[in-house]
């Protein structure tokens, strides 16, 4: 380590990178694109450097940047990563590069481009803050990009479903500041400092039972929408529908991740034996958001909105296996993630491309495209079986994992859950055989294969997913020891109350 | 010394006052009525100035009047504007901004 | 000067109070540049450069920052003080509040200058009238007798009355001047009613007399409550707390807009200034006794000027009400009652005054001359004619909404924090609602801006005219976007000021 901020880096450069694009002169936007894919590649080497040098075994936070920001308040620059975040941000870096080069805006290529950067500045910054303040300013920054890009560059209904977004979703942090606030004070009146150290107010834990629940209960919240956890997930359809493809590449891919990444940083962390109690609670709507995704996905007549109900019943997994509370249910949680991220951000990207080339995405219109574009199916396929969960596949290994992780602790929601599995087989291939299969018809016959470009771009994601369903091992590895201390923390902070359950969460 | 007598007196012409500038549409008598409340207040600090053997009260009601004074120069003013505008002076007339 | 006035005995020679003028520095100065400017303005009518009077408000407006400067590092070093007969108290907090007010006028001048050129009303009037309201402003902010808060807050109002009227020919702006006259003279009229009610219960018009009178002596009768209340309603009026808010959304949307902007900083300033000064500082026993009604207040504000700016087309008319939901968070900072409470409510009218200056700002460019049309429409597709107006004001708006890393941002953070701290938890969270619900009509403008469909068929194309940008406003939008910004990011040095900017413990 050369002392080299790594951290920060990742933050301001895209930062600097959207100041950049600004600047670039309107009639040039073909340089903005060049500049935004150089800048977002960059920021990708960064994040494999930091996987590379990250120091496999530890448990603590690693690449330590702290400075003070606002004194008085004891509000300082505090980034740090861990097991749980590293591969977290790896994805995110992965995936802004994805999206920008395999979609493009179809006007203001300036603006859309700057807002793509700001965006992940945004979403690097939430998985990297260890300072509630700094970890609220990101999360809430990164609706403002969002809301423009929704809005800006999305479909017919766009203006309505930003507006959906950015209310559900300031809603929830509207309470989730209160919460932070609350926990501050609370803090400060007992140890007589004000801070919004993330480790410092887990550490000294100030709160008794009630309270705790109260702001565990603000923090949720706002998690769930973002998450979104079944019944605060209406927005989710309309935005992930609506957006540009790009849009919904990083909505699906990274946003939602900022929601279950918060329950695990800052809803077990900071409050292990709340966690602990109403993990029933969150177990059961992770369960009802499995069944109820796959069954509603079921019957989508959009493609796209098909593939963000099919979100839902993915999001129900992570929290199935975060709220399990075992290590292997955590890790599942956290590699199931990383493998949504993957796989439906490859499939509305895929989606966008049947968009572009039939300006439809109704299934009932599309038909027989294997017959006239085979790779193009066969890479749908790949992506599909991934997010179905076929062994071999990255979704099988993040299923498999949170199933029995959920099955150790809790029985009954885990074979609930298994048949969510098969539920979300029944309607993926379902809306496969419907698209893909048959005789093709009318302009279906004229449908374009895939493109060198547009198959240099999908590569490395199909790549990855092959890897990470063969050989999760170096993944899992990294996790492993933060996930570990984590959910001993959990256990050891409600075991003192009821032993009996905790050490069922052991094996 | 009878300090009520003058509290109510100054109360009920106080809400005189205010009574005039709720229902008048005349936009002099509402200034009128606005003079009713303010002198209103005058009885009620000169009689506490009497009462507690103070005199800031009379200095106090002194600047009131003063101020009274350039409130009604500019209030009137405001009127003749209207006036010669629309040649009325009913205050219902303004009410070209709703919602 | 009260006071002194009161132990003279008939028959003895009148002792004059010594008056240390530099504490009223900066109000004094804003009044002396008023008067000159008036006597210049009288002698040169004509053939002055462009730009010379609008010029000159700044300077005098800069040059009151040296008092101001000169008083905060002397209160830094000897700590706050009382001046004149005790009539003006000299402390952090009226400093803050000088300042406030002297960067509202500084943007408000600039602003004012094209403005002027545009609707042919060019003269020095405009920048005198200003000036003078400062200067009661400034006034109400230091005043530690009920006479001179009342001297200020008339000073403040006349010259608003008149200024809300100097588009004399224009219906809407006379309108303007008649019900802002008219509920302005109604307020300050129960506001004194309030006076001579807690004069009467304590004996004396100085605040810290009657501090010292209420903790030592223990009131049960109605008069001094009867007394808070008429106070609450007058000042509640002068920074358009619900339910005290009818003059509003009309008076902003008839006033030419740079006065608009003006009285929207200033006069809030001014109203919180003496509200705190009041209720926080000298009647701290009996906050008990009003914090509930501040509590409702907060609420009300919150919630109705949140709410009805959802209905409005005008965008002048949301801003009012959106002003209104403004002082709401103002408020929920001085229910607290704390240190956190004050200085919450001091950030959070600084970083006001330079958001709603700059809206207003944007508004007069857009609107026109003779401030014909600040629609929804007007404002359609601003985005493609105007990006960088479109962009600042989506800076604005954004700022207004509470997005981090914007001024505004902070300030809702500092108000619901110290309302956290005091344990207001139910408040802090109906504020926080209050916040989401006004993100709609602040991203409602922002969709017009820059989502615009092309217009159906039916509806009014948007417009396509240019909008000329003034020197001076520009210079006005710079500022006022700089500020919102940098302390966006970097809010230390502010935060301690504000901090800093304690009042006068009595």
């Amino acid at each position: 380590m050369l002392g080299f901020p790594v951290l920060t880096a990742l933050i301001v450069l895209p930062a600097i990178g959207a100041a950049l694009v600004v600047a670039i002169p309107r009639t040039r936007p073909e340089i903005v694109k060049v500049v935004a894919l150089a800048v977002s590649v960059a920021v990708l080497v960064l994040a494999c450097y930091g996987l590379y040098e990250f120091a496999t075994g530890t448990a603590g936070f690693q690449f330590v940047s702290r400075h003070v920001w606002i004194k008085q308040w004891g509000i300082s620059w505090h980034l740090g990563i861990d097991g749980i975040s590293l591969f977290l941000v790896v994805l995110t870096a992965l995936l802004f590069p994805f999206a920008l080069a395999g979609s493009d805006a179809h006007h203001d290529v300036k603006a859309y481009t700057a807002w793509m950067l700001v965006l992940e500045a945004g979403c690097l910054g939430v998985f990297l803050a260890l300072d509630l303040f700094l970890f609220f300013v990101f999360w809430e920054i990164v609706l403002v990009p969002m809301y423009f890009l929704i809005g800006g560059w999305g479909y017919e209904g766009r203006v309505y479903a930003a507006l959906k977004f950015f209310i559900y979703t300031m809603t929830g942090s509207a309470l989730m500041l209160v919460g932070i606030l609350a926990l501050v004070f609370i803090h400060a009146g007992h140890t007589g400092h004000l801070t919004f150290d993330l480790q410092t107010l887990a550490r000294e834990q100030s709160f008794s039972g009630s309270t705790a629940r109260w702001l565990f209960a603000a923090f949720a919240v706002s998690f769930a929408i973002k998450v979104p956890i079944f019944p605060l997930h209406t927005w989710l359809p309309d935005a992930h529908t609506e957006a540009p493809t790009a849009g919904s590449v990083i909505l699906a891919g990274v946003l939602l991740k900022l929601g279950t990444y918060g329950f695990l940083r800052f809803g077990l962390y900071l409050f292990p034996k709340v966690s602990h109690d109403l993990a029933p609670l969150l177990l059961t709507l992770g369960v009802v958001g499995i069944i109820y995704g796959a069954i509603v996905a079921a019957v989508q007549r959009d493609l796209k909105r098909l593939i963000a109900y099919s979100s839902v019943a993915h999001l129900g997994f992570i929290i199935l296996g975060t709220f399990a509370l075992t290590t292997q249910g955590v890790q599942g949680g956290i590699i199931q993630m990383v493998n949504h991220g993957l796989s439906t951000g490859a499939l509305f990207l895929l989606v966008g491309m049947i968009y572009e080339r039939r300006h439809t995405r109704e299934i009932a219109d599309l038909g027989g495209l294997q017959k006239v574009a085979p790779v193009f199916a066969g890479v749908f396929m790949l992506v599909m079986l991934s997010s179905v969960g076929l062994p071999g596949l990255n979704g099988f290994v993040g299923e498999f994992l949170v199933l029995i992780g959920t099955f150790i602790s809790r029985r009954w929601w885990a074979v609930v859950a298994a048949t969510g599995v098969i539920l979300a087989a029944v309607y993926l291939l379902w809306a496969y055989q419907r698209v893909f299969h048959g005789v093709p018809e009318g302009e279906n016959l004229k449908f374009p294969e895939l493109r060198w470009r547009e198959g240099a771009v999908l590569a490395p994601v199909l790549a990855l997913i092959v890897f990470l369903g063969v050989y999760p091992k170096p993944v899992l590895d990294r996790m492993e020891p933060s996930v570990r201390t984590l959910v001993e923390r959990v256990d050891r902070q409600a075991g003192t109350h009821q032993p009996s359950v905790a050490q069922g969460g052991h094996r | 010394m009878l300090l009520n007598q003058f509290l109510f007196l100054a109360a009920v012409l106080f809400c005189i006052g205010v009574y005039g500038v709720l229902a008048r549409r005349n936009a002099v008598l509402v200034l009128a009525s606005i003079e009713l409340m303010l002198n209103a207040v005058n009885i009620n600090l000169v009689a506490f100035g009497a009462y507690r053997h103070n005199i800031a009260g009379q200095v106090f009601a002194l600047f009131v009047i003063t101020i009274a004074a350039a409130e009604v120069g500019v209030g009137l003013a405001i009127v003749v504007l209207i006036f010669r505008n629309r040649a009325s002076i009913a205050l219902d007339d303004a009410d070209l901004m709703k919602g | 000067m009260i006071a002194a006035v009161a132990q003279v005995q008939p028959g003895q020679p009148l002792q004059l109070p010594h008056v240390d003028w530099v504490t009223i520095g900066p109000a004094g100065i804003f009044f002396v540049g008023g008067l000159a400017m008036l006597l210049a303005g009288v002698f040169l009518r004509r053939r002055v450069p462009r730009g010379l009077w609008s010029g000159t408000t700044v300077v005098i407006a800069v040059l009151a920052l040296w008092p101001a400067f000169h008083l905060w590092h002397q209160i830094a070093s000897g700590g706050a003080r009382t001046a004149i007969a005790d009539a003006v108290v000299v402390d952090g907090f009226s400093i803050f509040i000088d300042v406030v007010i002297i960067s509202a006028v500084v943007m408000a001048a600039l602003l004012t200058d094209g403005y002027l050129r545009r609707e042919n009303l060019e003269g020095t009037e405009f920048y005198v009238l200003m000036l003078f309201s400062a200067s009661g402003g400034m006034l109400m902010a230091s005043a530690n007798d009920l006479i001179v808060v009342f001297l200020g807050l008339e000073i403040l109002s006349i010259a608003l009355y008149t200024l809300a009227g100097f588009q004399q020919r224009r219906e809407g702006s006379q309108e303007a001047a008649i019900k802002y006259f008219v509920l302005g003279a109604f307020s300050s009229a129960f506001f004194l009613y309030g006076i001579a009610l807690v004069y009467g219960s304590t004996g004396s018009t100085n605040l810290g007399v009657i501090a010292d009178f209420l903790r030592t002596n223990s009131l049960t009768n109605g008069l001094l409550l009867g007394g808070f209340a008429l106070l609450i309603v007058g000042l509640g009026f002068k920074v358009a707390a619900v339910p005290f808010h009818m003059w509003t959304p009309d008076v902003y949307q008839g006033s030419p807009t740079p006065a608009t902007a003006f009285m929207a900083a200033v006069a809030k300033a001014a109203g919180f200034a003496a509200l705190l000064r009041l209720f926080v500082s000298t009647f701290n026993t009996y906050r008990l006794d009003w914090q509930p009604i501040v509590w409702a207040l907060a609420v009300l504000s919150l919630l109705v000027g949140s709410v009805l700016a959802v209905v409005q087309t005008d965008v002048k008319r949301m801003l009012a009400y959106s002003s209104i939901a403004h002082a709401g968070y103002v408020l929920v900072g001085f229910q607290t009652a704390s240190n956190r409470g004050v200085a919450g409510a001091l950030f959070y009218l600084f970083a006001y005054a330079f958001m709603i200056v700059g809206s207003f700002a944007v508004v007069t460019l857009v609107s026109g001359r003779g401030d014909t049309d600040a629609s929804l429409d007007a404002f359609r597709g601003l985005s493609s004619r105007r990006p960088a107006l479109a962009f600042v004001f989506t800076i604005f708006l954004l700022a207004q909404t509470g997005v981090p890393l914007t001024s505004g941002f902070l300030a809702k953070f500092y108000v619901i924090s110290a309302a956290v701290e005091a344990h207001s938890y139910a408040l802090a969270i109906i504020a926080m609602i209050a916040a989401v619900i006004a993100a709609f009509f602040y991203l409602r403008l922002i969709v017009v801006m820059y989502m615009a469909a092309p217009a159906a068929e039916g509806e009014e194309a948007a417009p396509t005219a240019r909008i000329p940008i003034a020197v001076g406003a520009g210079m006005s939008l710079t500022i006022a976007v700089g500020f919102t910004l940098v302390v966006g990011f970097l809010p230390a040095s502010v935060f301690d000021f504000a901090r800093h900017a304690t009042l006068l413990k009595l």
